[in-house]
């Protein structure tokens, strides 16, 4: 059993990709046990450096996603606002909203047809 | 002198606790191709948390007490702390200045001292040596 899937172009073989894992977390075991031991755990040694300063929450160091789009979302605030409300997440209400969409333009149509 | 527990690189941090620039711009010129302390392993890093000593310049102002000992207290084990110039033994020309809380074996223990104003390159290379042998020893007394 030889594990070897072959496209014809090129071949892919799980047996490689578990021996190159393994040789890679071997070199970084090596380099991780020649590191710096003097650390104390649940001390300042093994928290965040920021120049001294107090290191804030994780959640108030971070700038969120969110951030990123503030200025649209507080420029379409009214268009948001009033489109939130039809998106109640039922999906009854998304068939009503589909079936009488399609009522309208049924009717568009059809009276566009007859004119 | 032969190093036989301390077998590393010497890494140190700068610290300045309210220098007037003067002890730093001493420290740069160490660092330079005439003074090269490199050469002998002793390399000037960025962060406490790789350091091996603490060079802390300046008098202390009030707003780097806090500062000071978190520094300290994030610089790994075995640790030394060097204070370049005068201001940082015994405040100098700010001595009892209202700013101040200072000198600086006051809010951290220190090892080394080096006096001046500014102490010259070769007076701050031989402070390293000394904190070297320190060091040494307190990694003598860990390995027994």
């Amino acid at each position: 059993m030889t594990f070897l899937l072959e496209s014809g172009y090129a071949f892919w073989n799980p047996l490689i990709w578990i021996i190159v894992f393994i040789v890679l977390a071997v070199i970084v075991y090596f380099f991780r046990r020649r590191g710096q031991k003097g650390y104390k755990k649940d001390t300042d040694q093994t928290r965040i450096f920021l120049c001294g300063e107090e290191v804030p929450e994780a959640g108030e160091r971070h700038i969120r996603v969110g951030n990123i789009y503030w200025g649209f979302f507080e420029t379409l605030k009214e268009y948001y606002e009033q489109i939130l409300k039809p998106h109640t997440g039922i999906i009854n209400d998304y068939i009503l909203w589909f079936v009488a969409i399609t009522a309208v333009s049924v009717i568009v149509l059809l009276a566009a047809g007859l004119g | 002198m032969s190093l036989k527990s301390f077998k590393r690189a010497l890494w140190v941090y700068h610290l300045n606790t309210g220098s007037c620039n003067g002890c730093d711009i001493e420290i740069l010129a160490v660092l330079t191709p005439r003074y090269d302390v490199e050469r002998f392993g002793i390399k000037l890093v960025g962060s406490p948390r790789h350091a091996d000593v603490l060079l802390a310049t300046g008098p202390v102002i009030k707003q780097m007490v806090t500062r000071v000992e978190r520094i300290y207290e994030q610089t790994p084990d075995p640790k030394m702390v060097m204070v370049i110039g005068n201001c940082g033994i015994e405040g100098d020309v700010f001595h009892e200045s209202y700013n101040l809380a200072g000198p600086i074996d006051q809010i951290i223990p220190v090892d080394v001292y080096v006096p001046g104003c500014p102490p010259r390159p070769e007076a701050i290379i031989h402070g390293v040596a000394m904190a070297w042998v320190k060091l040494e020893k307190l990694a003598k007394q860990e390995v027994v």
